[in-house]
């Protein structure tokens, strides 16, 4: 105290701001407004905004959403414990979704309006998280330069013929590594890892932070394909419709193992104090408004039965998903990033 | 009196010796668990990605060397020694790359270099409709972005060597009968060789630590991966290994920075000084001249600057500017002013002490305030994740968390501007007052305060500039709904929305402006 008082004028203007600002609660996680939800979200702003924008413009809750990388969000709920301020996670992986459920994050649900809408193989059995869309791992191509015909298996990118012609996504993406996981549960470690190997080589520098920059690439024709979610495609589509893009959806031929596919999700966290609403804001993403939100704005699968994807995308029954439960990308994860690392890519 | 004075300095060093401690204490815990990491994950990192992550961030740091010498260099000598039409205005425009965030430069240049873009599209006319340029996205493009962004610090070491070289060793040789251009290369750049050596090392240490231009260009360098293993791994063990690994590495240049500003030191101008002479060029020097700055300053600040202008006058952009924009400009503001409050606060007990009381204890308190130089932005945000979660994780989450890490990370800044102030403020003068019957308090009001107010005017200005351009741990760390310029700038850019990140771009541009004159005139180095 003698420090503060032999210094007063200086000290007490700079520490009577400081304390303003204690008073305005900033320096403790502030506890928001009871008709304000917070959000985590590992999905892009521009992907769920508009959503939960149509969800605040029905029922009057506000949205406090904070953007970021997935796994980053998970240490982050995981380090924040009860504390969060957090009172439900979005984000595009089930295996992160399942990771959350195993740490005790998330809050198990018992709702009717789940059960009926949404599948119980898009979501954790106790329904602590819930699948809002399906996504496909597919291979995009710029028509000008390769021939449909050319490429049949994701596996098949990894041919050295394709050299410096392919852009992928970095080895930090969470969809990466649930596609690995797929990849590695159906073919085994060693034959994973010469295709990645493959990937590897014929990437070289062009590995991209964001699937939508890779569909940007292929277009441009700076590369002849990529790797990417379905969606990032038809999205570019409905933005600039003459773009020379084309989907294969990999992996149908006789004994392939389909193609790969995840879920974008949502789980209510455990510690949260604003569990009815909550619980409003998912029974709003399940019910079939919500479910139409995603699939007009974001091109997605819904994964509610009775509402349609958008006619652009390929016909859902017209081709087969790999057979590896979503549940089980959480305990995939650890070795496939393990071998992501062994081979180097970035 | 003595009473008096004890009571004053024993809860200083106290102040004094916490604050070493909060700075210290997240590098020890990084240390620690680097070091106590599992030997496989060392293995496997070393097998894997630390070669390439060396030899990335080594070859960056030596090309964009190579480049800031020669542009910052010849500017200099340019602008010191011929004389042409608004040399004046030359000389001050030469800083104001660095009013630009090496982000917003590289979002800039992804852009005009990009595939299909502006610059390939000339060059197509050129060179025919198949001709490709270099990709902005590679060693060679984040060369180019890095050293148009540093080379001022080369420019501006160099250009005050040129200055205050006494000109007399010049004209011996001259009068000898050496050539001039013989002079420059055996009198004059030998003579200025510690100042460019310090500003070179500056600029690798500026290169090493940043994040925001290679994240955008996706050139993997150790900060990055730090970041990258922060952000996908769900432990944090192999992003403190690459931590340390970039400490050691920025605590190298640092060394030799300072090394070689000591030696810069020691040459005065003895005997008379006169300003040296500027050679008058021909209309075709000066159109070289002239054509030559132009160039370079028309790739490293007016051509971006137009370029986010006109973005930023873009109906997209201009659909963004509403109260939520607004919004990222009160977080901004907000968070830049606490902790340029904080670490002025923190800055000055330890300024103070080291220059009035200057023991082992108080100038060790100090050098350990200087850490900040050494941790890149993601390593800061680390560091003061795992002090925290082990320690306070109460306060995980908040605006306190990140606030500690823009300390850290700038407190040297401050520093820079704090401590010379004190040091030119002979302590006479507190004690004339006090003999006169002044108490301690009113000492402090009427002698001390106003006469180091600008040095913590400075202090002030520069950790807040500082702040609200900084990047990685804004990211890593910001609590909900604190979202800032910076993070607008990056998170649009790195979807390549440019029209939608220029006016936050522009804003810290025009915002950095101001603050560029202060470090001009008077700290130029914290930038």
């Amino acid at each position: 105290m003698a420090f503060v008082c032999s210094v007063p004028t200086l000290c007490r203007t700079i520490l009577s701001s400081l304390l303003l600002l204690f008073a305005a609660g900033i320096f403790v996680p502030s506890a928001p407004a009871a008709d304000t939800l917070t959000i985590y979200s590992g999905r892009s702003e521009r992907l769920i905004k508009p959503v939960l924008d149509a969800f605040t413009a029905k029922t009057g809750i506000q949205i406090e959403l904070l953007s970021s990388g997935t796994t980053e969000l998970v240490n982050r709920l995981k380090a924040e414990g009860d504390r969060t301020s957090a009172d439900l996670f979005i984000t595009n992986d089930a295996g992160s979704l399942e990771l959350a459920r195993g740490a005790g994050l998330l809050h198990p649900l018992n709702m009717r309006e789940i059960e009926r809408a949404i599948p119980a193989q898009f979501r954790a059995p106790d329904n602590a998280w819930v699948g809002l869309s399906g996504r496909f791992w597919i291979v995009v191509y710029n028509n000008t330069m390769v021939k449909p015909d050319q490429i049949k298996s994701l596996l098949d990118l990894a041919d050295p013929k394709w050299k410096d012609k392919i852009a992928i996504p970095n080895s930090g993406s969470e969809y990466l590594q649930a596609g690995v996981s797929v990849i590695r549960s159906t073919y085994g470690d060693e034959k994973t890892r010469q295709f990645l190997q493959g990937l590897k080589t014929n990437a070289d520098n062009q590995v991209y932070q964001k699937s939508s920059q890779i569909v940007d690439a292929v277009a441009k024709g700076q590369v002849a394909l990529g790797i990417v979610n379905h969606y990032y495609v038809y999205r570019h589509l409905a933005a600039q419709p003459g773009a020379p893009i084309a989907v294969v959806m990999p992996d149908q031929q006789e004994g392939g193992m389909g193609a790969i596919m995840n879920v974008a999700g949502v789980g209510v966290i455990k510690s949260t104090k604003r569990l009815d609403s909550a619980k409003l804001l998912v029974e709003f993403l399940v019910a079939q408004a919500g479910q139409k939100l995603f699939a007009d704005l974001d091109k997605e699968y819904p994964l509610h039965q009775d509402v349609k994807a958008d006619p652009a995308l390929v016909e859902r029954k017209s081709f087969r998903a790999a057979l590896v439960p979503l549940s089980k990308l959480a305990e995939l994860r650890e070795p496939t990033i393990t071998l992501i690392e062994q081979v180097g890519l970035r | 009196m003595n009473t008096s004075r004890h009571q004053l300095v024993s809860p200083l060093q106290l102040v004094a010796l916490a604050t070493a401690g909060i700075i210290l204490l997240p590098l020890g815990y990084v240390t620690a668990q680097a070091l106590s990491a599992d030997p496989a994950v060392w293995s496997r990192l070393w097998a894997t990605r630390i070669p390439e992550l060396l030899f990335n961030t080594v070859s960056l740091a030596g090309s964009v060397s190579v480049i800031t010498l020669v542009l910052g260099v010849s500017t200099a000598w340019l602008v010191t020694r011929v004389e042409f039409p608004a040399r004046r205005l030359w000389e001050g425009a030469l800083v104001l790359p660095l009013a630009m965030p090496t982000y917003v430069l590289a979002y800039v240049y992804s852009y005009l270099l990009g595939f299909g873009g502006p610059v390939e599209h000339l060059w197509q006319l050129v060179a025919g409709p198949q001709a490709r340029i270099f990709s902005p996205h590679s060693y060679w493009g984040a060369t180019l972005v890095m050293a148009l962004d540093t080379f001022p610090f080369v420019y501006l070491l160099s250009r005050s060597a040129l200055l205050s070289m006494n000109v007399s060793f010049e004209e011996v040789a001259r009068a000898s009968g050496v050539s001039r251009l013989s002079t420059l290369w055996r009198v004059t750049l030998p003579l200025m060789r510690p100042s460019i050596a310090a500003g070179v090392a500056l600029v690798i240490l500026y290169v090493v630590s940043d994040f925001g231009a290679v994240s955008l260009l996706r050139y993997q360098t150790l900060t990055y991966a730090v970041f990258q293993q922060m952000t996908g791994r769900s432990d944090n063990t192999a992003a403190s290994i690459l931590s340390l690994l970039l400490v050691a590495l920025a605590l190298i240049f640092l060394i030799t920075e300072r090394w070689f500003r000591q030696r810069s030191r020691f040459y005065q101008t003895t005997g008379r000084y006169r300003a040296p002479q500027r050679r008058q060029y021909g209309w075709l020097g000066t159109a070289a001249v002239t054509g030559y700055l132009g160039l370079i300053i028309g790739t490293a600040f007016a051509l971006p600057t137009l370029l986010l202008i006109q973005w930023s006058l873009s109906p997209e952009a201009q659909a963004t500017l509403d109260s939520r924009f607004f919004g990222f400009v009160w977080n901004s503001g907000i968070l830049a002013a606490c902790a340029a409050t904080g670490g002025v606060l923190i800055g000055l007990p330890l300024a103070y002490l080291a220059s009035r009381r200057p023991t082992v204890l108080n100038l060790s308190c100090l050098q350990a305030a200087y850490a900040g130089y050494v941790l890149p932005g993601p390593v800061a945000a680390l560091a003061v994740l795992v002090l925290f979660t082990k320690l306070a994780p109460v306060f995980y989450g908040s605006v306190l968390i990140l606030i500690v890490a823009y300390v850290i990370h700038f407190l040297p800044a401050g520093l820079q501007s704090l401590e010379p102030a004190l040091q030119h403020m002979s302590p006479n003068l507190e004690e004339v007052a006090r003999t006169l019957g002044l108490g301690m308090r009113d000492t402090w009001r009427r002698v001390t305060l106003p006469l180091i107010r600008n040095g913590f005017v400075v202090a002030w200005v520069l950790i807040f500039l500082q702040t609200m351009k900084e990047l990685p741990a804004t990211l890593l760390l910001r609590p909900v709904g604190f979202d800032t310029l910076a993070i607008r700038v990056w998170m649009e850019a790195s979807e390549e929305y440019y029209q939608l990140a220029a006016p936050s771009a522009l804003l810290i541009v025009f915002l950095s402006l101001p603050a560029l004159a202060l470090l001009v005139s008077k700290d130029w180095r914290a930038a």
